[in-house]
């Protein structure tokens, strides 16, 4: 009888200076659902690099079915029967779901060789005994790019166990999905389970793993702290654990009343460009000292909201700022206007990565006294302007000049809020803002957002954590294939708001 | 005069389609292929000079095929593992192609542009010359060679070849998402190696058919921008062969069509120009209606 199917005794790995991992122990034993939480940083992917043979520990070693194993490479760990589905699936989206399942492993009559005739009827009927086995309906035809997400996620995990994956890895995959199709992918993981496949889920949700974990290891600074079956422990212990000892910081949530429209959205629609979601008139308001949160499955129009509000793509229909008309202005006079926008893509639409800290702060006030002179750049004034900035909101750095990229997620989103808030614009139009930010620094960014809140400012904040939404919001609109499908108090029941997440035509 | 307009939009289309399917499957990989141009002009001079010292057009031929395939290899090799990028290289490729052979020609045979050699041998007419006689399509069966036939096979091989073959599949996936191919346990930068020396072997026989077609010299004009014209050939189509092989014969009948009128005296260069012309216009309304149809 096998005690371990995976493991990790003793490892340590660095990366130069950095000690990603100093000797981590972990014992999954076979077919139990076993949860990694930490926080960001904390050495989780390294760790899972190294189960999978693309990364060797500097000490210590894995253990596969009891026995001590180094993986010569990640293929080797494939052949050990260890499989990982990633954050962002492997799938190729021009492709169809068979095309897929199959891609690498090709099922052939006669002879193989490169130019053998794939067996698509074989392949079919292999795809759809899967299917049946862990109980998911597919169709297997269909463009993989245009399927919904989570039946996506489900064949990535049925191509693994196809290939004999008997250890099967899942890094956050929840992040992408509505609490519905949260469910299913738990009830089909308890599926898997239960016909013998032994499963290592990485999370940062509390909540997830008590739903769905036999037992949790808590990883902190690269070392494991905790590690207990969770009939033994309870939601607040694994969160002390996570954060050090003590529960993490909450950003206190008093809501005060509104005031007067900030905001008001009359009937804006914006067609379809590429591969964006059409926006179908939509109306709302946001009113001074409140913030709307704006809920939904991913791709279901929230992006294209915030960019057609910030004018970054065209749209009909009204859109005023305090009273001024804002339709069919650019970005740049939307923002003279009043509007402060936080990217849900940081990295590439918040920051300018390559660049320092202060150019990144200041960048948006090179025109104007004092930093823009003529023609001429004051770089006392614009270090001046910057270091009164980041000092406001206390980022963490090094020097002024070092790269943004330097910093860490929480301190990098923490420049981007003291960019935009920095003329006190009536109007903040946010996009996942602690998206890859550290529990500590989610809870200075929740800090900020309410600070800001209570100084009368607007919010509109588009988020794929509802608990986020929950504790910020004053109301949620909830967004679904384009259009507002409802609205709802903040303290709405979870399970209702996750209904109207994936109400008809939902992706 | 439509008879003999269709012979000759056959026989002209040929190495364009050739040029095209090679780019099509090349792109489908991930890789654009901007120096098929470069392949052919070099395939045509290797068919020309090993036509005239065998005296045999198979070996021509070949020896082309094969000089195109082990060009498009190193070409991708410089863009797989060296990791240049595949337009930079391309025109590269196109200028030293270029470049090379005018200093060979000089070097070997001492003639600027022009290469005329004894005893080259013609690509074979398959059928026999009694079929000409057959009304409307007679000529056109005529003047049928093997290339010409081998072209057309492409065209209706290769939906099969890419949809259904494993390599086929790897291809489509490598170009459309390599990592997911790497993560599956093959090697793309192989995958893209295997299309691009296709697209070398195809350009090397578009070049033979170019040069062996009918005068058997070669001239460093003498693919005159096919190979662009083949590169707008598989975008129109988008990378489907039969819409592919449509814009090839579309190419090849305006260009028929602009030699024949030339006969009847309206300005030659002018007319020279219009096939491409025509191209250009075709390919901004595809684009605009794709455009608004993207709307």
């Amino acid at each position: 009888m096998t005690a371990i199917a995976l493991g990790a005794s003793h490892v340590w790995k660095s990366y130069g200076r950095v000690q990603a991992n100093r000797d981590i122990t972990l014992a999954v034993a076979p077919a139990e659902i076993h949860a990694i939480v930490g926080e960001n940083g904390a050495g989780k992917s390294t760790l899972m690099r190294i189960l999978q043979g693309i990364e060797r520990p500097d000490r210590g070693h894995v253990i596969v079915n009891d026995q001590k194993t180094e993986f010569s490479g990640p293929a080797e760990a494939l052949a050990c029967g260890i499989g990982m589905v990633h954050q962002e699936f492997m799938l190729a989206p021009d492709l169809s779901l068979l095309e897929n399942l199959v891609l690498g492993d090709e099922p052939v009559r006669g002879r193989g060789g490169p130019l053998a005739r794939i067996d698509w009827a074989a392949a079919e009927a292999q795809g759809r005994e899967l299917a049946d086995r862990i109980g998911i309906e597919v169709d297997w035809h269909r463009r993989s790019g245009s399927a919904p997400v989570h039946i996506q996620q489900f064949v990535e995990i049925i191509r693994l166990l196809r290939r004999g994956t008997r250890i099967l890895i899942l890094d956050e995959p929840t992040a992408v999905l509505a609490p519905q199709q949260v469910n299913e992918l738990f009830d089909l993981l308890r599926r898997i389970r239960a016909d013998g496949t032994t499963i290592l889920f990485i999370s940062h949700k509390i909540r997830e793993v008590t739903a769905l974990a036999d037992r949790v290891t808590v990883i902190r600074q690269g070392a494991t702290v905790f590690s207990a079956a969770l009939t033994e422990t309870s939601a607040d212990e694994i969160a002390s654990h996570i954060v050090d000892g003590t529960p993490p910081p909450r950003a206190a949530s008093e809501r005060g009343a509104p005031g007067d429209g900030v905001l008001e959205v009359r009937g804006l629609s914006a067609l379809s460009v590429e591969k964006s979601r059409q926006l179908r008139d939509i109306s709302f308001t946001v009113r001074a000292g409140e913030i709307v949160g704006l809920a939904g499955v991913a791709g279901n129009g929230q992006v294209e909201l915030m960019e057609a509000l910030f004018g970054l793509i065209r749209s009909t229909g009204s859109v005023h700022l305090n009273g001024t008309d804002l339709s069919g202005l650019r970005p740049d006079r939307r923002r003279a206007a009043g509007i402060g926008f936080i990217s849900a893509d940081r990295g590439q639409e918040g920051l300018a990565l390559a660049a320092s800290i202060e150019d990144n702060v200041i960048a948006g006030s090179q025109r104007q006294p004092p930093i823009g002179k003529g023609w001429w750049l004051s770089r006392r004034a614009l270090r001046r302007v910057a270091l009164d900035r980041l000092g406001r909101l206390s980022v963490r750095y090094g020097a002024a000049r070092d790269k943004v990229s330097s910093l860490s997620g929480g301190n990098q989103q923490r420049v981007v809020f003291a960019r935009e808030t920095a003329g006190t614009p009536p109007l903040l139009l946010v996009s996942q803002p602690t998206r890859g930010v550290d529990l500590n620094g989610i809870a200075a960014i929740h800090a900020i957002l309410l600070d800001f809140r209570a100084r009368g400012g607007a919010v509109l904040l588009a988020s794929e954590e509802l608990d986020e939404l929950q504790i910020l919001s004053d109301r949620i609109l909830v967004m679904v294939d384009g259009r507002i499908a409802g609205e709802l108090a903040a303290d709405a029941d979870r399970g209702e708001i996750g209904r109207m997440m994936v109400m008809e035509g939902a992706a | 005069m439509i008879e003999q307009i269709a012979a000759a939009a056959i026989l002209l289309t040929t190495p364009i389609l050739m040029a095209a399917m090679g780019g099509l499957v090349n792109r489908q990989g991930g890789i654009v292929n901007i120096a098929l141009e470069a392949k052919m002009l070099i395939g045509a001079y290797v068919a020309v000079v090993v036509s005239s010292a065998s005296g045999s057009w198979m070996l021509a031929v070949l020896a082309a095929a094969l000089v195109g395939t082990v060009i498009g290899w190193l070409f991708s090799l410089t863009i797989t593992r060296l990791g240049a990028n595949m337009i930079i290289a391309g025109l590269g490729l196109n200028v030293l192609a270029a470049g090379a052979l005018g200093f060979v020609m000089t070097i070997l045979y001492g003639s600027s542009g022009t290469l005329r050699l004894p005893d080259t041998v013609l690509l074979p007419r398959l059928l026999p010359e009694g079929v000409s006689q057959i009304p409307l399509i007679g000529r056109m069966l005529a003047g049928l060679d093997p290339l010409t036939v081998l072209a057309w096979v492409s065209v209706a091989a290769l939906p099969f070849l890419l949809g259904s073959t494993r390599i086929g599949l790897w291809i489509r996936a490598t170009g459309n998402a390599a990592q997911v191919v790497r993560s599956v346990g093959l090697r793309p930068a192989l995958v893209q190696d295997v299309s691009t020396a296709f697209a070398g072997f195809f350009s090397g026989l578009a070049g033979a058919h170019l040069a062996l077609y009918s005068i058997g010299i070669f001239n460093e004009g003498l693919t005159a921008g096919r190979g662009f014209i083949a590169l707008a050939a598989f975008y129109f189509g988008r990378n489907r062969p039969w819409p592919t092989a449509a814009a090839c014969l579309l190419f090849g009948i305006l260009d028929a069509a602009q030699i024949r009128m030339q006969t009847v005296g309206l300005p030659p260069r002018l007319m020279g120009a219009l096939p491409y012309l025509m191209v250009l216009a075709i390919l901004v309304l595809t684009q605009m209606r794709s455009l608004r149809r993207a709307k």
